[in-house]
């Protein structure tokens, strides 16, 4: 048995790595929005979702136009990334003011019943989109990068035995990690992100710093919105098949991310969701090796939902978070 | 015509024959017009105009019973479309016992619960399991399907599970704070949605996926219930009870407790309220009506799978308590009786009636914006709409209004130097 | 006779230390005040009491059994109630249910009788009820009893906590700045009615005060707590003229100025 585990980690470290750096860059937009308003947003993984259906779309109008397969793929692909962040950037910001802004002094449940409002929505008027152009709902891509490429791992040891990588999965994770060390320029480093840090610090305090709260709180959601639609577009180009309900799961599991690793804390964020992919993977790889066959991966939601309690019972402040006291 | 309107409003002998005459007609025309909905609905808005009336609370639920127990079956008795309307009734029945349930722990505990229909599960499973040959699969003893008499008990254990799962969950959940709880809540409902998804091996207790068919219907005196005309009767029971428990729980302590628990916790706290208690005790309550729901449920259905759980279910029992307006028990009831018939009739006749012009010809309506597969949208749209314009919905809730006449003169024979004379606030301030 | 002792109570937050070795005796039927600069520790210490933080170390005894540990429902239970210094009502609910909640733990109606509205449960409702507006006529609320907290002007929300903390039938009552907010006429029948309350119901009452003319006019004992230390306790006329007192308030440097 453990010879039998031992034998699949290098495929098990390239699948979680894959499906981590997704969960990382979904994960981020949660807690951004969380440490400035304290608010679940819950329509963060029907954005994502969006953003997949976006940029699939405009990949299947390119590829079908003629001059462009003399376009590189890669730049094709870059295009696309751009143009589906900006797109829903704008979505999350304009979310953020029609949905969120104006209960924002409302008791906590009502903008979480909004987000909830949100993410329906979202779904079915993507389903209709699709289903009206497509006639179903469930999308297929264009196939890029498709080609294997294979990881001697047993080169290395004999223990392990090669692991197959689609080469969209090195383009996934370069991707990903190009987006996490781009916000943590921003967040850091510039203007903006400073205000952003300094409006989740103490809302009052910084708008008497003249630093104008609904413009930090616009950006955050727009900055949080376009990488989450990004990595949709990413998610589809790696997994090929989507459908509008791809976001629920796959939103909840990226806030389970964002809680492992701290809620508001944006680099614990990023760890979380790469260890929730990396877990999950060897879960679903592993479940009924270990369980006898008793359990197999269908459970690996549940596996993760295990995480999101175990950590929010024991210690809900994550891995890198500060734990809070609430002020009587 | 304000003027009239005053009168009317102060006017009982008025109410009276107007609200005679609307039943009347209502039920005339379902009785002779069998195919239309709209006298079936109509009728049962009588209810709602039932509800606006001054008559004393007996009254009301006097004149509620002759009509849901004799006037609608009677009039809708007379042709083919009977059992579908009895059918759309008891399943409006069903969810408002849910939605009630789920008003104990949203609207007056203020708990975001988002995997309420668990219990509803747990409830439907526990008949389903017992009342299939399902159950010899894993029971040492005993021989199953048990008889249609088994019902009515497994009434009360679908109860007692459901409020047992309600506590099991929230022993860990409660303990999770603010926001978290609605994703703890939602994990949770789909935990329990893939367990019973996937729970036919290592050992087959739910059969999986493949759910559990021909669950024995519920029998009494050798009569078999088959029909929704039938279920109605258990149903609407059921929800008498439900709407009479929740409302004295709603003026008792428990209530209050639940209540404080929302407003302030710390203070509810520092008040002497238990907190955790408070919290079990508002899952389980509003667990068990959705756990007595779901015998019925199964037992009408006569078959059992997961595919009936999902999250959509959850949230459109929470569409029903935000629409009614949470908190407040017959703006539950209305909220949920607008989204059945919304779901089942409404949305179905739309959509027969554009199929219809699109197969005539007239106009072409693309399958896929067909109303009754919108039903995300419109919930969607109901939940940003009400939270943004109308967070407490249609019938807000109110506080018990107190008769200070009478606590006055308990307050004079308690003491007859009662502790207003020793008061040194000089007199009622202004406020 | 002491009714509440407290015993070198300590409360760190993380590296913060809020309050450090505090002890005191509050004799019974006594009216106590707590003072000190803003950020002193004072809130702190009350949520100590009643069982809102937990202290790092030390000692709570209340008619000698220790409180250490409960939880706050249970630190009511035994006898502490107290108000907020952030008014803390039940919004949404009326003046009459927010004093109603105040009694939750001395009602002993359980789900079988609420359920069944049994003739005791009747009765004990009905009678919380009478009670509850009683101490609404106590504190000169009784003609809002069907309005909602919310819509109470400021002075008499602070009033309707008072009334659902006696509902709470204490021994010991904490006052957290009862008098913030107040206009002076306000203060002045707020001080009458610390007094009232002692005689009628019996009361050991501990403040948490700013205003200083009321703490030196009502109370028979002052604690002055300064960065989380007890720096001097005594009578009001010691206090006035304690030198430590004075510098934590006014800086170092006034005594000799003054």
């Amino acid at each position: 048995m453990l010879t039998e585990m031992i034998q699949n980690i290098p495929q098990v470290l390239i699948d979680g790595l894959t499906l981590g750096a997704v969960y990382a860059v979904i994960a981020i937009g949660y807690t951004m929005v969380y440490g400035i308003l304290e608010l679940i947003n819950f329509a963060h993984g029907e954005i994502f979702m969006t953003g997949a259906f976006i940029g699939t779309a405009m990949l299947i109008v390119l590829t079908g136009i003629g001059w462009v397969s003399s376009v590189p793929t890669i730049i094709m692909l870059i295009v696309v990334l751009l143009f589906t962040a900006i797109l829903t950037g704008l979505l999350g910001m304009g979310i953020e003011r029609v949905a969120y802004r104006p209960l924002r002094n409302m008791p906590r449940l009502i903008p979480l019943i909004t987000a909830i409002g949100v993410s329906f929505l979202l779904q079915d008027i993507v389903r209709f989109i699709a289903e009206l152009k497509k006639g179903n709902y469930i999308v297929t891509g264009p196939s890029l990068f498709n080609s294997q490429l294979s990881i001697k791992a047993s080169s290395i040891s004999s223990i392990f035995t090669d692991a197959t990588i689609k080469q969209s999965f090195v383009i996934v994770l370069i991707a990903a990690v190009l987006m996490m060390i781009g916000l943590d320029f921003f967040v850091n480093r510039t203007k903006w992100g400073m205000a952003m840090r300094a409006v989740a610090q103490d809302r009052d305090t910084a708008a008497l710093m003249t630093i104008n709260v609904n413009k930090v709180i616009s950006i955050t959601f727009f900055v949080g919105s376009a990488l989450g639609g990004a990595t949709g577009v990413l998610f589809a180009v790696q997994y090929g098949t989507i459908d509008p309900y791809i976001g629920f799961i796959l939103g909840l599991k990226a806030f389970t991310a964002a809680v492992l690793g701290g809620i508001g804390n944006i680099r614990g964020a990023m760890f979380g969701g790469l260890l929730l992919g990396l877990l999950e993977m060897f879960a679903s790889a592993n479940l009924t090796l270990l369980s006898h066959g008793v359990f197999g991966a269908e459970y690996k939601d549940v596996f993760a939902f295990i995480i999101l309690i175990l950590v929010l019972l024991f210690k809900p402040e994550g891995l890198f978070g500060k734990p809070v006291t609430e002020k009587v | 015509m304000k003027a009239l309107w005053q009168n009317y409003r102060k006017n009982k002998l008025a109410q009276g024959i107007f609200l005679l005459l609307y039943i009347g007609i209502t039920s005339l025309s379902l009785y002779l017009a069998q195919k239309s909905v709209t006298a079936f609905l109509l009728l049962l808005a009588s209810l709602l105009l039932l509800y606006f009336t001054s008559f004393k609370n007996v009254t009301k639920w006097l004149i509620a019973g002759v009509v849901l127990v004799i006037l609608l079956p009677f009039t809708a008795s007379n042709g083919d479309g009977y059992q579908s309307y009895m059918e759309v009734a008891t399943l409006v029945g069903i969810y408002i016992s849910m939605a009630l349930g789920l008003n104990v722990v949203v609207g007056m505990a203020g708990l975001l619960d988002l995997g309420f229909i668990a219990f509803f599960a747990v409830g439907a499973y526990s008949y389903g399991i017992f009342a299939t040959a399902q159950a010899n699969h894993f029971m040492p003893f005993g021989h199953y399907p048990l008889s249609g008499e088994s019902f009515w008990i497994f009434i009360l254990i679908g109860c007692f599970v459901a409020a047992l799962f309600g506590i099991l969950l929230g022993i860990p959940v409660l303990r999770v704070k603010g926001d978290y709880l609605a994703i703890v809540t939602l994990g949770f409902g789909e935990i329990i949605r893939i367990i019973f998804n996937n729970l036919d091996r290592p050992v087959n207790i739910t059969n999986g996926a493949m759910g559990l068919p021909s669950v024995t219907p519920p029998s009494l005196f050798g009569i078999d219930f088959l029909y929704p005309s039938q279920f109605y009767y258990i149903v609407l029971i059921i929800l008498v009870f439900t709407i009479f428990t929740v409302r004295r729980f709603e003026h008792s302590k428990i209530g209050r407790s639940w209540k404080a628990v929302r407003e302030n916790e710390i203070a509810a706290q520092a008040m002497g309220v238990p907190l955790v208690k408070t919290k079990l005790m508002a899952f389980a309550i509003g667990a068990s009506f959705s756990g007595m729901m779901g015998v019925v449920f199964a037992a009408k259905q006569a078959f059992v799978d997961p595919t009936s759980f999902t999250l959509l279910e959850s949230i459109t029992i929470l569409v029903m308590v935000i629409l009614g307006g949470m908190g407040s028990v017959p703006g539950v009831i209305l909220g949920a009786a607008v989204m059945t018939i919304l779901n089942l009739q409404v949305l179905t006749e739309i959509t027969n009636w554009l199929n219809q012009l699109s197969t005539s010809g007239a106009i072409s309506i693309p399958d896929a914006l067909s109303p009754s597969k919108m039903q995300r949208m419109i919930f969607g749209l109901l939940l940003i709409l009400f939270a943004l314009y109308r967070p407490q919905g249609l019938l807000p809730a109110k506080n018990r209004k107190y008769d200070q006449k009478l606590l006055q003169k308990g307050s004079k024979e308690a003491n007859g130097d009662s502790l207003r004379e020793q008061s040194p606030i000089e007199n009622a301030q202004e406020v | 006779m002491s009714i509440l002792e407290v015993k070198n109570l300590t409360k760190k937050f993380g590296g913060l230390v809020a309050t450090q070795d505090i002890s005191m005796t509050v004799e019974k039927n006594s009216i106590t005040a707590i003072i000190g600069p803003n950020g002193a520790g004072k809130t702190t210490f009350f949520n100590m009491i009643t069982g809102v933080y937990q202290p790092t170390s030390g000692e709570i005894l209340l008619e000698s059994e220790k409180l250490n540990g409960l939880k706050p429902h249970i630190v009511c239970r035994k006898g502490i109630a107290r108000t907020f210094q952030n008014i803390r009502l039940f919004n949404e609910m009326t003046v009459l249910e927010n004093v109603m909640v105040g009694m939750h733990a001395h009602l002993k109606a359980g789900l079988f009788g609420i359920l069944f509205n049994l003739p005791t449960t009747r009765k004990e409702e009905l009678d919380s009820e009478i009670k509850a507006y009683q101490l609404l006529e106590y504190v000169g609320l009784e003609d809002f009893l069907n309005e909602k907290a919310c819509n109470l002007s400021y002075g008499a929300q602070r009033r309707l906590e008072i009334a659902r903390a006696l509902a709470a039938e204490p021994k010991v009552l904490l006052l957290d700045e009862p008098a913030a907010g107040m206009n002076p006429k306000e203060t002045t029948e707020l001080t009458r009615l610390i007094r009232n309350m002692r005689e009628e119901f019996n009361l050991t009452i501990i403040l948490i005060e700013h205003d200083m003319r009321l703490v030196m006019e009502i109370s028979e004992q002052i604690f002055v707590l300064d960065h989380g230390v007890k720096i001097a306790e005594g009578k009001p006329e010691y206090i006035r003229n304690n030198p430590k007192v004075i510098e934590a308030y006014l800086g170092t440097g006034a005594v000799h100025a003054g």
